[in-house]
């Protein structure tokens, strides 16, 4: 059996549901009917529990080892009752006494609290907090020092947070967990008008090495084993360029179709840029290729084109080093007396947010943060914790408990499936 | 797996150009991998069905999932739930910027008690707490020109059930504040025969279930609640019910830090702390002779005979317990 940390965490066949915000997780869960566990006779009650136990381990701290968690398991299951102050003084619980009875109540799911120790792990209350994208994520960060608690450096994944412990993450880590992946190409998410495939690819970095490594192995044809054939040389990635001559020429063509005023000299020169611009794009599909002699031969065309238009000049030059959207066609600038009081308010309100928000390249995660996609159906925080956002903070507030009608541990499958898990780890089988 | 054709090594490269002149069709598609490695085998189909629906629905019935819900709140699977098939986990509302500033502002500002302000909004005691706390560090922040994580802040609420606050008028509270932990002993069922004609009121069951075991009303966080509701009902008005209970919330919160600090001060005096250049040494008092009532109790000092001593034992946990 391959290590744990071998196995891939998101597959599409025979789904697990995984402690993660990955899509793939997201359609898994979408997707995943109840397993029907016991409702036919055709399992023993071992094979019930066995299944129940596998569906439900799988997604509470896969990465945990099962002698760890059998540990960990308690069958004492924590639950509290309300006690509303106005009937406890209106009443003195001798009505209870009287023999009528309480009714039918709301059952308390004490099952659902299988997996509660679990959720005291300091890796997995991360998690639960909203501070890294996936358990596994969470516990690198705890591993690397990221991770305090109550002001000290804990970097025990498995430290079993006490009520009232206090644990802060590294903010530039969690807005690195999750935030917007930085694209490899520049700085910025390029625009909505991309290939599909190109979309499967640009996997969220945070989603942990083993999501990315799933992926691109499903993609990557294998191997032959048998031919001798060298693997070709690692292809360097040629889009950015391509796309930096896609922009410029596109600039182009919107001065040669908008400025009036152009001489035929400029328009013919302009011209003979396009064609050259078009052969060096063909030449940046070739397997040859290499970015830097693309963008030699590009700034020497540019060079060669006589621009007396300096703000044209100015427009491509600064465009051929980064990858700006249409320059040209901005209006030109104006001062900020002429800006009605309206305007002066967007602009103030631009201004705070680009302060809180800044674009810095230096970031290991897309500036400005922006946050990752297919975040939000997974987004809840339980009541147990408490937590302070703007300083990537929270507190431990009390282990998680059930009560009527609902109970505090997150878990996937309800109350029959967590009944059989929590029967195969009493170990009566 | 597809079948593979063995590629023959002594087959020369003139009946190679004759054999693939005849298969012309396949020879466009898998011309480039020919020229790679003369490998006759067809590329592998890069996408399974199972790969096909699930980008599938990415583009359809899960594209409404990429971003936040545009009119802010919850955008799950299911209504109420992130886990359809559990309808008995739901997410909770959370409180709001508004919402944490207001309770800093009554405790810090004003010195309103704990109690009085986890009563007065229906936010679990320690709650309140944690957020007083949680509060101050990012007030630490804010000093000490630390930079917050503001857009992830609000990115984050904006995906979650928030719950807010409105000072000077009466909220609707957050959640029940007056729950009590359900005890073991209390689990059981009793079998406890009582007088008919006896009142066998809250007191009397738990004297039964366990001899030292309190009264639900003493159990719970807020007895003081309970009291005032007692007043309520006796016709007191609101207005001195709540001043009672007020001064009441004060007299228990200011007994408790006493006992905290008296606790704090006994350990003080009990140790002897010598300060050396590099570390501090911390000596306590310990009486070798308390060993519990076979010799062997576990939580004594020293080596016991017959009993097992973890301390360096491999393969044993030796994680902290407890971060003080």
């Amino acid at each position: 059996m391959p290590r744990a940390a071998q196995r891939r965490l998101h597959v599409l066949n025979r789904p697990k549901l995984r402690q993660s915000w990955s899509k793939y997780n997201l359609y898994n869960l979408w997707r995943t009917r109840d397993p029907k566990i016991g409702l036919a006779d055709a399992e023993t009650f071992f094979q019930q529990k066995w299944r129940a136990k596998g569906v439900l381990r799988s997604y509470h701290g896969e990465h945990i080892k099962e002698r760890d968690w059998e540990r960990m398991f308690s069958r004492r299951l924590l639950s509290v009752a309300d006690m509303n102050p106005r009937y406890m003084a209106a009443n003195d619980g001798s009505e209870m006494a009287a023999g009528r009875g309480s009714g039918q109540d709301m059952i308390t799911p004490y099952m659902n609290m299988t997996f509660a120790p679990m959720e005291r792990r300091l890796d997995i209350a991360i998690f639960r907090a909203m501070f890294a994208s996936s358990a596994r994520q969470a516990r690198h960060f705890v591993v690397h020092g990221k991770v305090k608690v109550n002001g000290k450096v804990m970097p025990f994944p498995a430290y079993k947070l006490n009520p009232g412990d206090m644990f802060q993450v590294e903010p530039d880590s969690v807005l690195f967990a999750t935030g917007q992946p930085k694209k490899k190409g520049g700085s910025g998410p390029r625009k909505a008008s991309k290939a599909p495939e190109d979309n499967s690819e640009a996997e969220p970095a945070a989603e942990g090495a083993e999501a990315a490594e799933a992926a691109e192995a499903s993609e990557v044809p294998e191997q032959d084993p048998e031919t001798t054939d060298k693997p070709e040389a690692p292809k360097t990635d040629m889009k950015p360029t391509k796309f930096a001559i896609m922009d410029l020429s596109k600039q182009v063509k919107t001065i040669l179709t908008r400025d009036r005023d152009l001489s035929a000299l400029q328009k013919q020169n302009l011209r003979s840029f396009l064609k050259r611009a078009k052969s060096l794009l063909a030449k940046a599909g070739r397997s040859t290729a290499t970015p830097t002699d693309i963008i030699d031969e590009l700034n020497k065309t540019i060079k060669e084109l006589n621009l007396s238009d300096d703000s044209a000049k100015a427009a491509l030059t600064e465009s051929s080093s980064s990858e700006q959207a249409d320059v040209s066609s901005r209006p030109p600038p104006r001062s900020i007396e002429d800006l009605n009081a309206e305007e002066l308010k967007a602009l103030q309100r631009l201004i705070k947010e680009d302060e809180e928000n800044p674009a810095d390249p230096t970031k290991p995660y897309h500036t400005p943060w922006k946050p990752r996609d297919y975040m939000s159906p997974f987004a809840f925080i339980p009541r147990y914790l408490e937590v302070n956002q703007n300083v990537c903070s929270a507190v431990y507030l009390r282990h998680p408990v059930a009560r009527n009608g609902a109970a505090e541990v997150p878990t996937p499958f309800g109350y029959g499936v967590n009944q059989l898990a929590f029967n195969w780890y009493l170990r009566r089988r | 797996m597809p079948p593979r054709i063995p590629t023959k090594p002594s087959a020369s490269s003139a009946s190679a150009l004759v054999r693939s002149s005849f298969v012309s069709p396949c020879t466009s598609q898998c011309l480039p991998s020919c020229r790679a490695g003369f490998s006759t085998t067809p590329s592998r189909e890069r996408s399974t069905i199972l790969r096909r629906d699930f980008m599938m629905w990415l583009k359809t019935r899960g594209a409404k999932y990429r971003h936040p819900n545009p009119e802010g709140g919850p955008n799950y699977l299911a209504s109420n739930t992130p886990f359809p098939l559990n309808p008995q986990f739901r997410s909770d509302r959370v409180l709001d910027e508004q919402a944490r500033e207001l309770i800093w502002e009554k405790v810090m500002k004003k010195g309103e008690t704990l109690k009085a302000v986890s009563a007065e909004l229906g936010v679990d005691l320690a709650r309140v707490a944690a957020i007083v706390r949680l509060k101050e560090v990012e007030k630490d922040w804010i000093s000490k020109g630390k930079r917050l994580a503001t857009s992830y802040s609000k990115a984050i609420l904006n995906m979650l059930p928030l719950k807010t606050f409105k000072p000077g008028v009466e909220n609707r509270p957050l959640e029940a504040i007056n729950e009590i932990h359900i005890h073991t002993a209390t689990q059981k069922q009793l079998f406890w025969p009582t007088a008919e004609s006896r009142q066998f009121t809250r007191e009397d069951a738990a004297k039964a279930f366990h001899a030292k075991m309190l009264s639900a009303d003493k159990r719970v966080p807020h007895p003081e609640l309970i009291r005032m509701e007692r007043d309520l009902l006796r016709d007191m008005s609101p207005d001195e019910a709540r001043a009672r209970f007020i001064s009441a919330a004060e007299q228990s919160e200011r007994q408790a830090a006493e006992k905290q600090r008296r606790k704090a001060m006994d350990e003080e005096q009990a140790t002897k702390k010598v300060k050396t250049s590099r570390f501090e040494f911390r000596f306590k008092e310990v009486d070798s002779e308390l060993v519990g009532k076979d010799g062997r109790a576990p939580n004594v000092v020293g080596w016991k005979y017959g009993m097992p001593h973890y301390d360096r034992k491999k393969g044993l946990v030796k994680i902290p317990t407890s971060v003080p």
